[in-house]
């Protein structure tokens, strides 16, 4: 018989982070094994609360631990946010296509993600350094509202950013509003991508934020002269079934679940109301 | 395909024959209107043959209202629904596509598929909402039943279209091989049924339904005045044998458990398609109701390579709001013409 597709792998709550007032990373300890590819989602289920699609924030290469960076915005996320180290959650999944890293060998890659936005890249990330040498340079561009809402704060300034000494990587940091701690940039994610020094014949430009963030990012993206079919964005649409049957993600006639939930700017331009 | 002709009174007790041995729903007439109701030893002589199709959708025999489907339930029994019509069985194939053909299974629906079996009939008196003719269907199932009945007023005329269906024969004596009178006969009276849907849409035209692709801005579904009527009370998304939308309640206790039942859902609830933070992709009532039709008339035919429109009218008849999907239709397709 089929496996069942609704029935979860049961997940030990192992640790929750404080990553902003409004985000929290669960880091997820699954029972039996779950592997995922950068892009790819999964339904997280909170006993007798309900279920939400996320994608994990923790490397693919990773397959003790599974993570989700979730910001509390209703009703399942305000129980994620509640819970504690040792409570059993559940996963479905892996669901959608993943990122076509073939097709980002010797490109120049180019992340641009803004808030909670940066979740999803950071799978993508540790994903694209764990073969580095295969792409020509990752461009990682950065923003969130202010210094507070940074998430994975330690990670990239003290982690990361000093890499770009030695690999072929660079960091363009914004907040919108900076405080006078902070010796990044000041503006919204859109100015970083002024004077980029990308040979844009050869990039893709990998995009995760909140809607209003996309839809700026990708006029911006066409405007320095990238194509809408290098335009990778992250579609979020409620969901349920994750399979392609409950139809309620569909953007026009595209899954988000199954289709995506990343579609290049080709494929969505002329369907109904995308930036939601 | 072998058709078989029996008598009235063989074919009744043929029927009578088979309700001790398992559960027979047909359509029966309550106040005019045709249900769906078990057959019993009382009630057999009141099933209503080749009026038009019952009230209820014949997806709810196989995709319930409700169902719990992690742990799945178990024990799905053997049933025989009598009396969907052509349009009923057009849309089991997008309700195949969704819960058995694709990539991912549905827990119950491919078991509960196997152990219905399906005794389809004609429509010789069409509703006035009825419309099959308008998106190339007709009312006479040519496919997807395991038989169809079709009522002369000499006896009845019985298609096999599986084995399954032969299996139910069996080896009965009172069938016999039709001739070419009987056939014609029966040609006559679905040519007539079809004319019949034919007149009662003169005013509507559909022929460029095609053109609904990409139909999807907001103020082109303010123009027929009607739209704003929708109370969104979802009775087209429930009565529709094509609507497949469901969401999934989490119904375990708080600590472990993680059940999940699976429950209808509706296009047209405000809630439907609203994320977290309070965000939708269709804020508006207009937006609500043209993604249903858009759903139907573009969205389906890139998905499955058909419409999910089969004509069945129940989406019209059991409006609250007397909206008259034909015509709203036949108006946006006119508007979307002078753009």
């Amino acid at each position: 018989m089929d496996k069942n597709i609704y029935e979860p792998v049961k997940c030990r709550v192992i640790e929750v982070i404080t990553e902003s007032p409004t985000i929290k990373t669960v880091i997820l300890k699954p029972e039996k094994e779950f592997s995922f590819l950068a892009g790819q989602f999964a339904s997280l289920t909170v006993p007798g609360v309900g279920e939400a699609p996320f994608t994990p924030s923790s490397s693919p290469y990773e397959k003790e631990t599974l993570e989700f960076t979730v910001m509390k915005a209703g009703r399942v996320t305000a129980e994620i946010h509640n819970l504690k180290p040792g409570d059993t959650v559940g996963v479905r999944g892996p669901y959608g296509k993943p990122y076509p890293l073939d097709f980002y060998k010797g490109k120049e890659i180019l992340l641009v993600g803004g808030g909670v936005g940066l979740a999803p890249l950071r799978a993508l990330f540790f994903a694209l350094m764990h073969t580095v040498k295969d792409y020509k340079r990752i461009v990682f561009c950065c923003g969130a509202k202010t210094p507070d809402d940074y998430i994975y704060k330690g990670k990239i300034l003290d982690e990361w950013h000093p890499l770009c000494d030695k690999l072929p990587l660079c960091f363009r940091i914004t907040v919108d509003r900076k405080d006078e701690k902070w010796k990044y940039g000041e503006g919204v994610v859109t100015k970083t991508l002024d004077g980029l020094d990308v040979d844009i014949k050869n990039s893709v430009a990998v995009v995760c934020g909140p809607p209003i963030m996309m839809k700026f990012t990708t006029l911006k993206l066409l405007e320095i002269g990238y194509t809408d079919p290098q335009i990778y964005l992250s579609m979020e649409r409620k969901m349920y079934c994750g399979v392609g049957q409950c139809r309620h993600c569909l953007i026009g006639d595209l899954f988000v679940c199954k289709d995506g939930p990343v579609f290049t700017y080709d494929k969505l331009k002329g369907k109904p109301n995308i930036w939601v | 395909m072998d058709t078989l002709y029996i008598s009235n009174k063989d074919w009744e007790s043929f029927i009578r024959g088979k309700i001790e041995s398992r559960k027979i729903f047909a359509p029966f007439d309550f106040n005019g209107t045709l249900f769906y109701a078990k057959i019993t030893a009382e009630n057999a002589d009141d099933i209503v043959y080749n009026r038009a199709r019952p009230v209820e959708p014949l997806k709810l025999f196989l995709f319930p209202f409700k169902e719990r489907v992690s742990p799945s339930v178990e024990g799905i029994g053997d049933i025989v629904v009598m009396g969907p019509a052509a349009c009923d069985l057009k849309g089991l194939e997008i309700l195949d596509r969704v819960f058995k053909d694709g990539d991912y299974k549905d827990p119950c629906y491919a078991e509960r598929r196997e152990k219905t079996l399906i005794i389809s009939f004609d429509c010789a008196s069409p509703y006035p909402v009825c419309f099959c003719e308008l998106v190339g269907l007709h009312p006479y199932p040519e496919g997807n039943f395991d038989l169809n009945v079709s009522r002369i007023p000499e006896g009845f005329l019985v298609d096999i279209g599986s084995d399954k269906g032969r299996v139910f024969i069996g080896e009965d004596q009172k069938f016999f091989q039709i001739t070419d009178e009987l056939r014609k006969k029966r040609d006559e009276g679905r040519r007539k049924a079809g004319e019949t849907i034919k007149e009662l849409n003169r005013d509507f035209d559909f022929t460029n339904i095609e053109n609904l692709k990409g139909a999807c801005q907001t103020e082109l579904w303010r123009i027929p005045k009607e739209v704003e009527n929708c109370v969104q009370c979802g009775s087209c998304t429930n009565n529709c044998p094509t609507c497949v939308c469901f969401l999934l309640e989490d119904t375990g206790n708080r600590k472990e458990e993680m059940r999940k039942t699976k429950v209808w859902d509706s296009c047209l609830f405000p809630g439907y398609a609203r994320m977290a933070a309070g965000a939708s992709p269709r804020p508006t009532l207009y937006d609500r109701y043209a993604n249903r039709l858009l759903c139907k008339y573009w969205y389906m035919v890139e998905n499955f390579g058909m419409k999910g429109c089969t004509g069945c009218g129940r989406c019209i008849a059991g409006c609250a709001g007397k909206i008259d999907k034909r015509r709203v239709i036949t108006e946006v397709l006119r508007e979307k013409e002078k753009v």
